[in-house]
């Protein structure tokens, strides 16, 4: 096999070959850094890469594979993260210019990237995202990430880099960070896999991120069998980080394969046929609750009236508690250097009374009440991952005109995301199909805490059935479309 | 619930927040629409409200809320 035809196999497809030593670490690292050099001027997935750092990594993994430790599927894979955590030996700008250089030094490497390490894993570079992780950037200070499939297009907010590099066949698989859609956003508009997991999964420990109460990494890979066994390398209890999770941590590629035959799944209502759903969309989650029905599942309908609410809920609570970090840390010296997009959110959220905050809280565990309800009562929910296909980039960059259209438009944006976030149960986004215009679409599956084992096997056996994740962007047809 | 440009030039100045003219309406709007948000909630939801605590939505260590 070429080299040059590595870049779209599936991870676990990449690392059998590693494992039978038909290619070795380097050359698929190699073709990684060959990716990014050709696409990434105009893709603008990655803020560091460091190829020399990479290969070394690779020569490593080669010899200790080829001396007979072999450390498993991830072995010799190459990865990069969004630029919210900490990886020695990289910066972490987390897409600012506001850091000065000194304070962009990692301190550590953060624990996801420290289990990656330990499975074998290469880390080629740090990713792209929105100014601090906070969605809403303007002008991006480290390029403007674009979709691949149509470069004039969004890659969604926030870990945009995340969803762009695996889908463009830039690495293996990444990890991104998910607060109110961050992962799935991502994921759905570049057409790859993408799963927020229940909040306390994965340690969050040495991440540059502040809304204790939704934050949590996540991984993004071409297939869902890929990102289960990314999973399973980056979860597990941490003792030092207090909101983790002590469950053990399954199998998650066990019932890989084993089909959705009996299982009771609920559509909701007002993700799937609400106003905002585009007609689109809802033909696309037809077709895909039809393939799940001809699998064997019983499919109905629920409904979660509250959900409407959870956007500006999240935005009174978890966005004032970001903002109080900022407040405190460089907002009142550095207000001019943040991107104008985050500067007059995180002013916003600064001045939210607490009575407001304490009456959003007490709200949040009403929604998320319901939430749970409903999760409870079927094996997952489905509804899709966006009302609407990606939308050309200068249509998603956040206008502050008028408040009507501003409720609108980001309920309509987050509407799918934010309920699943602010309960913290896990929700996986598997591609599900196309726009007329050729952009990706996705279902999303969302779960009982600390369930992503039913969800990936929802999520695998429709993604075998569908096969939408077996189509990969053409770059040197896609890029020549960019304005 | 309406926060005019005014208001919020006194608020920014008490959190000593210096913004631009031109980016208190931008603020004002957004404040604006989360607390007009809020009060939509507190009629559907304030009742319900009073009766339950403000615990953030984590799942602790126990796991005794599942």
């Amino acid at each position: 096999m070429s080299t040059s035809d590595l870049h779209y196999l599936t991870a676990l497809e990449q690392a059998e070959l590693i494992r039978t030593r038909e290619i070795s670490p380097v050359d698929l690292v190699a073709a990684s850094l060959d990716r990014i050099e050709r696409y990434d001027d105009t893709l603008r997935a990655w803020i560091t890469v460091k190829p020399e750092l990479a290969l070394e990594e690779a020569r490593k993994a080669e010899a200790e594979i080829a001396s007979g430790t072999y450390r498993g599927p991830l072995h010799g894979l190459p990865y990069g993260v969004k630029d919210q955590m900490h990886a020695v030996g990289f910066p972490t700008t987390l897409g600012t210019k506001v850091l000065d250089e000194p304070e962009t030094v990692a301190p550590e490497d953060a624990v996801c990237i420290a289990r990656l390490k330990e499975a074998g894993a290469i880390l080629i570079g740090k990713q792209n995202l929105h100014e601090f992780g906070k969605g809403g950037t303007i002008d991006f200070p480290f390029g403007q990430p674009r979709n691949p499939w149509n470069p004039d297009y969004t890659a969604s907010s926030s870990s945009s880099g995340s969803g762009i590099a695996p889908a463009a066949g830039m690495c293996s698989f990444a990890i991104g960070q998910d607060t109110g859609g961050s992962v799935r956003g991502p994921a759905s508009c570049n057409g790859i896999v993408g799963m927020r997991p229940t909040h306390g999964r994965i340690s969050r420990r040495g991440c540059a991120m502040h809304a204790y109460t939704s934050d949590t990494l996540g991984p993004l890979a071409r297939t869902v069998p890929d990102l289960a066994a990314v999973l399973e390398a980056i979860c597990g209890h941490d003792p030092k980080d207090p909101l983790s999770a002590q469950r053990p941590v399954p199998d998650f590629s066990a019932r890989l394969g084993e089909g959705v035959s009996g299982m009771r799944l609920a559509i909701v209502r007002e993700m799937a046929w609400g106003d905002s759903t585009d007609p689109e969309v809802r033909a696309a989650l037809q077709a895909a609750v039809e393939t799940l029905e001809r699998a064997g599942a019983r499919i109905e309908e629920v409904s979660l009236p509250l959900a409407k609410w959870a956007v500006p809920l999240q935005l009174l609570s978890a966005d004032a508690d970001v903002a109080s970090y900022f407040l405190k840390n460089y907002l009142r010296e550095r207000y001019m250097r943040f991107d104008r997009g985050t500067r007059t959110r995180l002013a916003a959220s600064s001045l939210i009374p607490a009575s407001a905050y304490n009456r959003a809280m007490r709200a949040r565990v009403l929604v998320r009440r319901q939430v749970l309800e409903a999760v409870g009562r079927y094996d997952a929910l489905l509804s899709p991952t966006n009302v609407t296909p990606p939308k050309p980039i200068e249509a998603t960059q956040e206008r502050v005109d008028r408040k009507d259209e501003l409720v609108t438009r980001l309920i309509e944006r987050r509407i799918c995301h934010y309920p699943f976030s602010l309960a913290n149960v896990p929700a996986l986004s598997v591609p599900m199909g196309f726009s007329r215009a050729g952009l990706p679409l996705a279902l999303q599956i969302a779960g009982k805490p600390f369930d992503e084992a039913t969800l990936l096997q929802i999520g695998q056996a429709y993604e075998a059935a569908a096969r939408w994740s077996s189509l990969h962007p053409d770059l040197d047809r896609t890029l020549r479309l960019v304005a | 619930m309406e926060i005019s440009k005014e208001q919020v030039r006194v608020l920014c100045e008490v959190q000593g927040l210096s913004v631009p003219e031109d980016e208190l309406d931008d603020i004002a709007t957004r404040m604006s629409t989360w607390l007009t948000a809020l009060d939509q909630i507190e009629v559907e939801l304030g009742e319900e409200m009073n009766r339950v605590d403000p615990i953030p939505p984590l799942f602790p260590a126990d796991d005794r809320d599942l």
